[in-house]
């Protein structure tokens, strides 16, 4: 219907390695960029500051994690931990006077470096006991944090973020931090649509699906996997400096404890692990499930006066969401992304279903 | 520093560790037969304790007949979970059937404190909390009983092995194919297994509860749990009786010898260190079969 | 299975975008006055949310029932965050755009990230028991609102029934058990200034959060052989520290803890066995004081109370009822100044401001808030457990408020100078 496509119709390599080869993916992604642009002035300020700039730095980091996760299939449990890293470390470095433009590149990298410290030493083990070892880590960054008053900024342990100027904008107000969280996102997104096609992501791929063949074909898995975990720390040191200036403006401790490393990691696999779009869908429903499913049970408690105790009307929610993951994993065990193929496909070759796609 | 002292944290720290590796070794359980982890561990504790509760406080029967009927209530509930979602993840990806015991945690958390109410609830199994002094040495009964029959159970999931059904379980550990084609009904075998790591966590639950109170904060032992399986490797139930006391007694002596010198709390701290240093000597952990690669 | 799947969506989508019709029309209705209650009904503060939320809605119908302040109603919008910041952060933008005029999240980590934004935006943050202790200074923190006693002036409360009780503190020893985060590490300072000025000993004992396991931390507190015991933590921490108490036979009469003590937990560790048991009050407990009888008479009994019957005059009800009734005493000081509103976070500030000597017919201590101190003058009693109920054995009063004041002076201070 939308599509519009019969066959297979490329007539060069360069066409064949589009990354949208057809038409109508292409529009939709630039609708939705445009939406993304435009979205200040689409919509209420409410809606910006509480969905959309959560939702642009979320699923930042869940790139990043997918990255690590989908990318070279190593789990982190950590992740929370590597966006302190880069939130306090940008933070402490622009109120020592560092400019923000290097602050938060040396946030990603001091993510970077401490991430794959800890990474070549988990790299010995794999799966369940990678996600051990990576839990670890959270925990030993969690204590220095909290530890040192000189990292967490004194005795009430909340730092007040001062306000960035990159190139001589000042990041101030709802406006231009969203522009600013976008631009990151939009960065990163295309580095990871981008970097499958490259050799380094083929080799990650391979390191992916057999670690233990792919070093029998010539490919040194030991340097990817490190090379991995720096990519994707660089990348969550980023997310968060840009979590820090943009949208918390106070960093403590709590805000990056073991549920935030949870929660990304929920984000990417109930998204779909190492689908790009399945970031963007994961940290959109661990993000705003809990706080729509409130909202209207909140209404329905109010509007059909539901007789039942504080307790469950407080609690329905958190039922209904977990209920929600069970529910979509039961359905698609292959993550949202893989329910957005699934209609597309559907819609690829409507109304001729048993053609060939 | 004070060698009275340093035993009785020794004491104290095994036991607690024994405690600890009740919850782990219903991981571990289920691991072996289906190579899930499930993160639901931590919850179904919760839920058994619940269960205890309001066995005792809403319908009134006494402890010894409300324990026996919630673990036999926990054991349908393990069982059911695996036939109506797990089941349904047959030939999916691990990590989803992982994350669908996630799910399943937050339903739980959501569903118990919702139904009987968020406020702490009480169980009492009857341990007095009077102290007793042996010398110098303070016992601590709770820990006592609660670490002996964790000690108990998980040396009788040991047994539990070399029984038919156990061998059963082994083979479906094994190769769930090969099982199959031989006429074992692997998907029994793993209904089992659920049903039986719930009755384990149950008890761990009860015990828990017995000390901190029943609330959904016992999910929590969700995370040391896994800790200690991980440690101990996670297809070995011995594996994580010894776990288990490691990271109690390291627990414990960190928090008497460190602590006082760096003024924090070092008890995670110090188990995360352990258990990441043996990760790099084992990376199978202390027990955990080696896996062996073909490509 | 295709139509299960359809129904399934179906029912996400609706909800989805059911939850955000209301947003329109909520702002339509007139004569109201705003307040937010995003607090954390599923997560870490379950222990004493329910309680104290209902207090507060409790009171805030005893208000609405008996016509309201100035003849508006007040309107609580009560929600879960969770404890989850960008969820926090969500309800509080919400409520901005609703018009409300307040926020109570009743949460320390979300009270500090909600700290920049309030500021900002000039909305009322209410900090009850949580959240910033220097936040008492009203000239760093014009918008946040503890109005209630700190952790500083608890633990200085404390030290001072010590005090009274043993004569001297000279050569004693006092210890804490404290949750290892920023919120248990708070009294230290307090502690430690006070016992250079009266002369005992402090030594600390931090145990990893959340608390269920303390076995290795209270043989060594009994070994220190303390001459009172403060404990410092929440929820499970509280029970756990008590049971352990208990089993390292610790008089329970010398043993103490701030505000966070309840009746459920006295039933949780035995009623019986916890006789003497020392906790710093607010506000009275039970359901005798008239304010509470108010409540009973007109809300509860038409069948009007917001949960459960039992829990009306427990401890954290009690507190909710404290709090509802110092911020509706703000809005009536707010409209003795300016009858005609605007109602906006500056006018209710200004009333806020002026509290002055309000003690809900005895309910609490006489508190008097001014732009500087947000504190309220940090009166408390201390409380002992007899049996059956918390029962005062001191009256109103204050202790050490130099060196509390110190303290928050230097905090502040450091805020001041970093929040530029």
């Amino acid at each position: 219907m939308f599509y519009r496509r019969a066959g297979i119709s490329h007539t060069s390599y360069r066409q064949e390695r589009q990354l949208w080869p057809l038409p109508f993916d292409r529009r939709l992604a630039l609708f939705v960029l445009a939406l993304t642009i435009l979205a200040p002035l689409l919509v209420d300020r409410l809606y910006l500051v509480g969905y959309l700039m959560p939702w642009v730095i979320w699923s930042t980091a869940t790139l990043g994690l997918n990255f690590l996760m989908g990318g070279a299939g190593q789990i982190h449990l950590g992740y929370g931990a590597i966006i302190a890293i880069g939130a306090y470390s940008s933070v402490h470095l622009v109120r020592a006077g560092t400019p923000f433009e290097i602050a938060i590149v040396a946030g990603g990298l001091a993510s970077a470096l401490i991430g794959s410290i800890f990474g070549a030493a988990a790299l010995r083990v794999k799966g369940l006991y990678l996600a051990m070892a990576t839990l670890a880590m959270q925990s030993i960054v969690d204590f220095v944090i909290t530890q040192v008053p000189a990292i967490s900024g004194g005795g009430q342990a909340s730092l007040p973020v001062p306000t960035a100027t990159f190139f001589g904008i000042a990041i101030v107000g709802d406006l231009r931090s969203y522009y600013f969280a976008l631009a990151v996102c939009l960065i990163v997104t295309f580095f990871m649509l981008n970097v499958r096609r490259a050799s380094f992501g083929r080799a990650l791929a391979a390191v992916r699906e057999k670690d233990y063949a792919a070093s029998i074909l010539g490919v040194n898995t030991f340097r990817f996997k490190l090379v991995a975990f720096w990519v994707s720390s660089f990348i969550g040191g980023v997310v968060g400096a840009v979590l820090a200036f943009c949208y918390y403006r106070a960093v403590s401790p709590d805000q990056f404890h073991l549920d935030l490393s949870i929660q990304i990691v929920a984000m990417a696999i109930v998204g779909g692990v190492g689908s790009v779009l399945g970031s963007f869908f994961g940290a959109a429903l661990i993000l705003f499930a809990p706080i729509l499913l409130n909202q209207a049970v909140g209404q329905a408690a109010e509007m059909f006066g539901l007789a039942i105790s504080a307790d469950l009307r407080a609690h329905l929610p958190l039922m209904l969401y977990g209920g929600m993951i069970v529910g979509f994993l039961l359905w698609e065990p292959l993550g949202l992304a893989k329910i957005y193929d699934n209609v597309r496909n559907y819609f690829l070759v409507w109304p001729f279903r048993h053609a060939r796609h | 520093m004070d060698l009275a002292l340093l035993l009785e944290l020794s004491i104290n720290g095994a036991f607690v560790g024994m405690m600890y590796s009740l919850v782990a070794a219903g991981i571990v359980l289920i691991y072996k037969t289906s190579g899930i982890a499930n993160l639901a561990q931590g919850a179904l504790a919760m839920m058994g304790a619940y269960f205890a509760w309001a066995a005792t406080a809403l319908v009134g029967l006494p402890a010894w007949a409300a324990i026996p009927l919630s673990l036999v209530a926990m054991f349908a509930v393990g069982a059911l979970i695996e036939r109506f979602a797990l089941r349904q993840m047959i030939g999916q990806p691990i990590i989803m059937a992982i994350m669908l015991t996630m799910g399943m945690e937050i339903v739980l958390r959501g569903l118990l404190p919702g139904v009987f109410g968020t406020a702490v609830k009480k169980i009492d199994i009857g341990i007095p909390n009077a102290p007793l002094f042996v010398g110098d040495l303070l016992l601590n009964r709770t820990l006592l009983i609660g670490g002996a029959v964790s000690f108990a159970l998980v040396l009788a999931a040991i047994f539990f092995f070399n029984s038919r059904l156990g061998i059963v379980m082994r083979a479906v550990s094994d190769d769930q194919t090969a099982s199959w084609s031989v006429g074992v009904r692997v998907e029994r075998a793993i209904a089992i297994a659920w049903g039986l790591s719930a009755v384990m966590a149950t008890t761990a639950g009860i015990l828990w509860g017995a000390t901190q109170g029943v609330d959904w904060s016992l999910s929590l032992l969700l995370i040391k749990a896994l800790a200690i399986a991980i440690l101990g490797g996670l297809d070995s139930i011995p594996g994580v009786l010894i776990a288990g006391v490691v990271v109690g007694l390291v627990e414990s002596l960190a928090t008497g010898i460190i602590d006082p010198l760096i003024g924090g709390g070092t008890r995670d701290v110090a188990a995360s260190v352990i258990i990441l240093a043996t990760l790099l000597i084992r990376p199978h952990g202390l027990f955990g079969r080696e896996h062996i690669e073909r490509v | 299975m295709t139509i299960k799947r359809r129904t399934f969506l179906a029912g996400a989508g609706a909800a989805a975008i059911g939850s955000q019709l209301h947003v329109s029309f909520a702002a339509a209705q007139e004569k109201v006055v705003r307040f937010a209650m995003p607090q954390d009904f599923t997560r870490v503060y379950t222990f004493a949310t329910t309680e104290y939320n209902q207090g507060q809605r409790d009171y805030a119908s005893l208000v609405n029932a008996k016509g309201g302040v100035n003849g508006y109603q007040i309107v609580l919008d009560v929600s879960d965050h969770g404890n989850d910041q960008p969820r926090a952060i969500e309800a509080y933008e919400r409520a901005k755009t609703q018009g409300a005029v307040l926020i109570d999240p009743l949460s320390t980590p979300v009270a500090r990230a909600l700290v920049p934004r309030v500021t900002a935006d000039k909305v009322n943050l209410i900090t009850a028991f949580s959240g910033r202790s220097d936040a008492a200074d009203g000239t760093a923190f014009p918008y946040v609102f503890p109005m209630s006693p700190n952790y500083w002036t608890q633990a200085g409360l404390l030290v001072d029934y010590f005090r009274q009780q043993d004569g001297d503190l000279k050569g004693k020893k006092i210890c804490l058990v404290h949750i290892d985060t920023p919120f248990g590490k708070e009294p230290i300072p307090v502690f430690e200034a006070l016992g250079a000025k009266l002369g005992y000993s402090f030594q600390a004992f931090p145990y990893t959060p959340p608390g269920n396991d303390q076995s290795a931390i209270w043989p060594q507190v009994r070994r220190a052989k303390p001459d009172w015991v403060v404990f410092w933590g929440v929820a499970v921490g509280q029970t756990v520290a008590l049971t352990e108490a208990l089993r390292n036979g610790i008089p329970i009469n010398r043993v103490s803890s701030s505000v966070w003590l309840s009746e459920s937990d006295m039933d949780i560790v035995g009623r019986a066995a916890m006789k003497g048991l020392i906790k710093v009050e607010p506000c009275a407990s039970g359901t005798s004081p008239k304010i509470i009888q108010d409540i009973i008479k007109t809300v509860i009994a038409p069948g009007k109370g917001a949960g459960d019957k039992a829990k009306v005059g427990t401890s954290y009800y009690n507190y909710g009822v404290m709090m509802a009734a110092l911020m509706i005493e703000g809005v009536r000081k707010a409209f003795e100044k300016a009858p005609n509103g605007p109602i906006t976070g500056e006018w209710l500030n200004a009333g806020l401001t002026s509290i002055s000597n309000f003690d809900a017919d005895g309910f609490m201590p006489a508190t008097t808030i001014t732009p500087q101190d947000h504190q309220g003058g940090g009166k408390c009693r201390i409380a002992r457990w007899d049996g059956e109920k918390f029962a005062p054995v001191t009256d109103w009063f204050t202790a050490n408020q130099d060196v509390v004041w110190a303290e928050i002076k230097k905090s502040a201070d450091e805020y001041k100078k970093t929040a530029k």
